[in-house]
């Protein structure tokens, strides 16, 4: 009764002996290498963020922005779930009456909200 | 030419005047300087080149002319061109030490920053002028370079000496 | 069994002189190009005097990826602390090279205005004169910074960039304890410095 080993043995070796040369490798170039050769003088200064050589501007790069990106967004989001909701109904539709008028009652409902938006200028872009 | 029309229209503005092959050139006092650059903006003088200054000295007084000395300090120097028939024109307004000119910019856009050089370098104020700050030197710049009571070298001793710092032979090497 | 004959195929050497060989063959400049010399610096990397020769075809324009400061051109008073941050951010190993008259003493411009000598403000390792230098003499100048690199040692201490950020240090305090811009502050550490005859602020 001699043991059967595994035909696939050889490559799990070679797979374990792969990994250990890679990371070796990458130790030694990365860690152990530069270890020895890198010159090492962490300054603050080095860490400023690079703007030409100026004093950075005060308060940070970030300045007001018109609040139509946002209801464009919130919009987006609203719309895009509804149309969501729509596709699984989409797929398991057969025609009864109740499944029918069910969603046409939940698009009514956001219907009146599109109205709502569309009329309080929402949807214009230029104003 | 341009300048009979101005003392025809403007009698006692023009205090002297020289003009030679188009360098035609009028001093205008301070008073009247508004006047005369209305009156040759509506002739087509639409284009303001530079704006600049003298600075006669700091013995020149705010007043009070006593032989070679100069009466005011400092004489503001406009130039314009007339873009319809090319004729150019310099204005030169005398202005005291410590007084201010009228600020041009309501009417020229070129007016900034030419305004703003000569405030820098002269120290000579423009009322009026939407953003009077030092544009060459920097904003917090002790003084005023192009005066002539200015030193050149803006007090840094290695300037005006001649230190001869390349050949000594102490040197400090940055490879020692 | 047969002695290993090495020869050509494998190099002993210490590893300060592989480490310079890489370093002084891969400088990245950064053209801190403020005038005339610029030019020069242009027509040094065109073709027919060819600077990527040298490893340094990849020029970066920022102080992270750069390994070698040209200032090429007039460095002036207002220009200085610039310098001085752009240096500051440089990784290193670092060096600079003040090409032409300009940045290594103030050229002809001995005014209020010009830095004499970008030297007073921050660590200069090559001057190269020449007004502007012709692209040859720039290329001399960049060898000769490739012979000093060879010279280095990896243990060596660099002391003139630990001067260089203790003046930054207090650069940035004098600027906080008198509430003066940094160009105020520095044209005041120089006009100092050469009232006690000391060339350099660092």
């Amino acid at each position: 009764m001699t043991p059967a080993f595994s035909p696939f043995l050889p490559v799990l070796l070679l797979l374990l002996i792969a990994l250990g040369v890679g990371a070796a490798i990458l130790v030694v170039s990365g860690r152990i290498l530069p270890g020895l050769m890198k010159p090492n003088n962490p300054q603050p200064a080095k860490l400023t963020p690079y703007e030409c050589g100026v004093p950075p501007l005060q308060g940070g790069a970030r300045h007001r922005y018109s609040v139509k990106f946002y209801l464009v967004a919130m919009l987006f989001i609203l719309f895009d779930v509804e149309a969501a909701f729509l596709l699984p109904w989409a797929v398991q539709y057969k025609t009864h009456l109740w499944t029918f008028w069910a969603m046409v009652s939940f698009l009514a409902t956001l219907l009146v909200g599109y109205v709502y938006a569309w009329g309080k200028g929402a949807l214009d872009w230029e104003r | 030419m341009v300048i009979e029309r101005i003392e025809a229209k403007l009698p006692g503005a023009i205090l002297d005047r020289h003009a030679f092959r188009g360098d035609a050139t009028i001093t205008v006092s301070g008073p009247r300087f508004l006047e005369v650059v209305d009156f040759i903006f509506a002739e087509g003088f639409q284009l303001l080149l530079d704006v600049t200054a003298v600075d006669q000295g700091p013995a020149a007084g705010s007043g009070g002319a006593c032989g070679e000395t100069p009466e005011y300090r400092f004489e503001v120097v406009y130039h314009l061109l007339n873009l319809v028939n090319q004729e150019r024109l310099r204005i030169k307004v005398p202005v005291a030490d410590g007084a201010s000119q009228p600020s041009l910019t309501g009417r020229f856009k070129s007016a900034d920053w030419a305004e703003r050089e000569v405030y820098d370098l002269f120290g000579i104020p423009f009322e009026g002028h939407p953003n009077l700050t030092r544009l060459l030197m920097w904003e917090d710049f002790p003084g005023h370079p192009l005066r002539k009571d200015f030193p050149l070298d803006g007090g840094d001793v290695f300037c005006s000496q001649d230190i001869g710092a390349s050949f000594d032979p102490e040197a400090r090497s940055l490879n020692a | 069994m047969a002695d290993l004959r090495l020869d050509d195929s494998v190099m002993t050497t210490r590893l300060d002189s592989v480490v310079n060989w890489a370093r002084k063959n891969s400088l990245w400049p950064l053209p801190f190009g403020t005038a005339c010399c610029a030019i020069e610096f242009m027509s040094m990397m065109a073709s027919r005097y060819d600077f990527s020769r040298f490893g340094a075809e990849a020029l970066r324009f920022s102080p992270r990826q750069s390994d070698m400061l040209l200032v090429l051109g007039t460095v002036t008073n207002k220009q200085a602390p610039v310098l001085r941050q752009i240096y500051a951010q440089m990784a290193e190993p670092k060096w600079v090279v003040a090409v032409g008259v300009c940045a290594s003493s103030g050229g002809m411009y001995r005014t209020y205005a010009t830095l004499q000598g970008i030297d007073r403000v921050v660590p200069v390792d090559v001057y190269v004169p020449g007004c502007p230098p012709r692209p040859e003499t720039m290329i001399y100048g960049v060898m000769e910074l490739q012979k000093k690199i060879s010279r280095e040692s990896l243990s060596m201490r660099k002391e003139h960039i630990e001067r260089f950020y203790a003046s930054l240090a207090r650069q940035e305090e004098l600027q906080k304890a008198r509430g003066l811009s940094s160009y105020q502050v520095v044209r005041e550490m120089v006009l100092e410095a050469g009232a006690q005859g000391e060339q350099q602020i660092w």
